[in-house]
């Protein structure tokens, strides 16, 4: 076929990559049963306004939503095709689970932005949310998740922290208002070279190259001593998430996590208020995530504390290498026959196989591989093996000379 | 060959007379002509006629190497397809024009604040209003994606409009404050990327680009982040005792002018066979007129923005195959503008209804049947009910005809002589329904005291007076 049929940018999963995606699937749920979080899914449409509302996603990310009118959209209310999960998860502990405890909350699904040409615009993401938890234990603890999600894996990550807070109090500092802030912010994340010496401009007071801040990733506890050491004078406001920052990073090295500072990495996800972190595996971005507590808010009427990651299981999927099939071929039953009673009696068979814990199935001709039976009047004939048929006359011995077959 | 696109409407005139300047002689290419399918001076070069919307769309698609519009269809296009093949080339120096974010005069919105959560944006250029909102970062924001008068939705309808307009004069005269140009337009020849690099353009390019003025491209300037945005003024308020009707314009006003005479309701001044006020005053106490596009009313009234509604059928209908749960429905015929809505095809398909036309088309080895209409959703849902199997239907925002036969196969078209049709070498294969201008509301009136009066009583003078001119 010349010309694919598929929608650019869309795939398909072929059995071997979708055990994979299996084995990403089961490791993340069960190191989340193991933290004591409860799995939720969110419907793929969820209204355009969610997104919209300032402080959440990026004008770059919500310029690649996948939005339109729905069939009862005549008010011209837009639906759109989720492009995050966090959001979807606020708002359903926003309308369902806000009873002011705490919710520990984990889902498989997939999210949708364009990308140009043949790149992937739907994802699948294996995503966390703590809503209610105000504590770094809980950033920590997702960090921790996030890792053992990746051992379990056995997938090796580097750890990046950030802090949202770090550049805007910089931005704050530069005399700019709000809208200013915002659109320099976006230019730097941009990769806008004139952005920095701009912002630089603005703050003779210090002293410091923001390149330091912005250009480089240090090691935790040391660079962030640095950091402190070199823009606290100027910026009083970084103390507050420099602070918060430190307190993760610390306890995540005494805990064994290596982790870098990248003061200019949280972008597209406008909400993130507090210490944010993503996952990196040989240069490719595999996850991330971090704190949250304004976003509950914009979208219920309550303030609610929160953080969560997603782990893109595409990405660790492909990760992974493959592994033979766990599943065994079924035993068939083999039938030539056309007439309705001696079809309803291979099926009957099959059906019994099945009872007793088999994987089995009816053909008219002998399959490619794995056992098979065939009905003689009474008596059954099993061939697990080419030329060697065995006569048996009950169906329960058919199932256990089947079990001998798989243990051998 | 090349392929030329050339807008209708009000930039016809002036572009006829660059061409004819420039030696293009583009035979019956002037105003009110209604031939589609031109040359240009003997030369190999086809131009045909669409809605200046259209074309940019036509040249990124490559189906037309040269074309001539606004650039404010070009941004238009952009702003949602930013890697579009389409090259501006030159400026013709005709129909400028400012593209402005405005709001109602004395509404107290400013461009630092022009408001809180859930703005309404009116525009005939969504896509734009879409890049506006963004960029400005407006919470929760709507876009009314309008086929035109935007100018007259602020402060009842949309908080903001993004119009079109000679300049700030011209937007306060809409009663509009302007808060930003957000660019200056002009007529430009454009042409298709990969047809510059590859096609032999020079029989049209030569002359254009000796005459033409220079000047830089004009780009879209969008708002900074409005982080800011005080809450502003809420939606004007709406009398309690006021139904709101609206009016039609373009070609279904001389039908609306004497259905509303006929039931007594015609306004003093400012809407009949040569004037078209937005707000004429209504002759009855509590009836409340706008006189907005016939494609827009549906949107409005299912919204419940409007009570009353005088439109096409053609319109109503396109609404509901779009949104089929819409609560909309005809209170009464009025027993004008009559027209068929009917499947066209090109006079050369050797086949007089539609099951003939797809078996030719198959047999010439078309795996997609094109589909060009105004109405999307309607021929949507009849290529669906048709089974056309494989099939895409092309937007368009009229003078349809020039599409077939090289860009579409089957047009959904209003068609009320036939003389157009037989003019561009069309013809009819099949009839979806005959339309005319028809009063609408909502199902569900929602309407009590005063309001249910007034309602009730202009719908009863409109059904008597469609009554009696079926009679006749």
């Amino acid at each position: 076929m010349d010309q694919s049929l598929r929608c650019a940018g869309m795939r398909d999963i072929l059995p071997d990559e979708m055990r994979r995606f299996r084995r990403v699937e089961e490791a993340f749920r069960t190191a989340c049963l193991g933290w004591g979080y409860d799995e939720v899914r969110t419907p793929v449409l969820e209204h355009l306004h969610l997104f919209t509302t300032a402080g959440t996603l990026s004008p770059q990310m919500l310029g690649r939503v996948y939005s339109f009118l729905d069939w009862d959209g005549w008010s011209g209310e837009r639906v759109v095709m989720r492009p995050d999960s966090t959001i979807p998860a606020a708002r359903l502990y926003a309308e369902s689970l806000d009873g002011g405890r705490v919710a520990k909350l984990f889902y498989v699904q997939n999210v949708f932005r364009f990308a140009e040409s043949d790149d992937s615009r739907e994802d699948w993401q294996c995503g966390v949310e703590l809503i209610g938890e105000s504590q770094p234990q809980g950033d920590i603890e997702l960090v921790l998740l996030a890792r053992e999600v990746l051992d379990r894996l056995g997938i090796e990550a580097d750890v990046r922290l950030s802090h949202p807070g770090l550049l805007r109090a910089v931005l704050a500092r530069a005399g700019l208002d709000a809208s200013g802030q915002l659109a320099l912010y976006d230019r730097i994340l941009d990769g806008d070279d004139t952005a920095l010496p701009e912002l630089q401009a603005r703050l003779p007071e210090v002293g410091a190259s923001l390149e330091m801040l912005l250009g480089i990733e240090g090691e935790g506890r040391a660079y962030l001593g640095n950091v402190r050491s070199a823009f606290l004078s100027s910026v009083p406001e970084m103390e507050t998430p420099l602070d918060e920052l430190a307190v993760v990073a610390e306890a995540l090295e005494d805990l064994g996590c290596r982790t870098l500072i990248s003061a200019a990495m949280v972008r597209n996800f406008e909400y993130y208020t507090g210490p944010a972190f993503q996952l990196e595996v040989a240069g490719r971005r595999a996850g991330g995530g971090g704190r949250y507590d304004a976003l509950v808010s914009l979208i219920g009427e309550r303030q609610v504390p929160a953080s969560g990651f997603a782990l893109e299981a595409g990405v660790l999927a492909g990760l992974l290498a493959d592994e033979e099939p766990r599943r065994r071929l079924p035993a068939t039953v083999v039938t030539a026959a056309t007439d309705s009673a001696s079809l309803a009696s291979a099926f009957r068979l099959a059906a019994a196989l099945r009872e007793r814990g088999l994987a089995a199935q009816v053909a008219g001709s002998l399959p490619d591989g794995g056992p098979r039976v065939e009905v003689s009047g009474e008596a059954f004939s099993v061939s697990v093996e080419a030329g060697k048929a065995r006569k048996l006359d009950s169906v329960e011995a058919v199932a256990e000379a089947l079990r001998e077959a798989v243990r051998d | 060959m090349i392929k030329l696109a050339l807008p209708a409407g009000d930039l016809r005139t002036p572009i006829a007379g660059v061409l004819g300047a420039a030696g293009l002689n583009v035979e019956g290419y002037s105003e009110g002509s209604r031939t589609y399918i031109l040359s240009v001076g003997g030369e190999d070069v086809v131009a045909r006629v669409f809605r200046e919307k259209d074309i940019p769309i036509q040249i990124a698609l490559g189906n037309y190497d040269l074309g001539v519009c606004g650039m404010a269809w070009v941004e238009e296009l952009r702003a949602r397809f930013p890697h579009h093949p389409v090259v501006p080339l030159r400026d013709l120096g005709v129909g400028c024009s400012g593209l402005y974010a405005a709001s109602a005069a004395g509404s107290g919105r400013t461009l630092a604040s022009p408001g809180g959560r859930g703005l309404r944006i009116a525009s005939e250029y969504p896509n734009i209003a879409e890049a506006f909102a963004l960029a400005a970062r407006l919470p929760a924001y709507r876009v009314l994606a309008l086929w035109g008068a935007a100018e007259a939705y602020p402060p009842e309808d949309a908080d903001l409009a993004i119009i079109a307009a000679a300049d700030e004069a011209a937007v306060s005269g809409h009663g509009l404050s302007p808060l930003l140009c957000l660019m200056e337009s002009s007529a430009w020849l454009i042409a298709n990327a990969e047809s510059l690099a590859k096609v032999d353009l020079r029989p049209v390019l030569k002359p254009l680009a000796a005459g033409a003025a220079g000047g830089a491209t004009p780009r879209l300037r969008l708002p900074p982040p409005l982080a800011a945005a005080g809450a502003g003024a809420g939606p004007a308020p709406r009398g309690a005792d006021t139904v709101r009707m609206a009016l039609p314009d373009g070609h279904q006003q001389r039908h609306a002018v004497a259905a509303l005479g006929d039931a007594g309701l015609l306004p003093a001044q400012g809407y009949d066979g040569s004037q078209c006020l937005r707000r004429p005053v209504s002759p009855l106490t509590g009836l409340e007129f706008k006189v907005i596009r016939p494609h827009d009313m549906p949107q409005l009234v299912a919204a419940g923005a409007m009570d009353l509604a005088i439109t096409g059928r053609d319109c109503l209908t396109e609404h509901l195959s779009r949104f089929p749960s819409s609560p909309l429905e005809e209170v009464a015929d009025l027993q004008r503008g009559q027209f068929d809505l009917a499947a066209v095809a090109s006079e050369a398909v050797p086949a007089s209804d539609l099951g003939g036309a797809l078996e030719h088309w198959r047999a010439e080895g078309r795996e997609t049947i094109r589909v060009a209409s105004e109405f999307p959703g309607i021929a949507d849902a009849y290529a669906r009910s048709r089974h056309l199997g494989r099939y895409r239907v092309i937007p368009i925002a009229g003078a349809s005809e020039g599409f077939v036969p090289a860009d579409a196969e089957l047009l959904i078209e209003g068609t009320e002589t036939g003389r157009t049709l037989v003019e561009n070498r069309l013809k009819t294969i099949d009839l979806l329904f005959r339309s005319t201008t028809c009063l609408i509301a909502r199902r569900d009136r929602g309407l009590s005291g005063r309001r249910r009066d007034v309602f009730q009583q202009v719908v009863r003078a409109m059904q008597q007076a469609a009554n009696a001119r079926q009679a006749v």
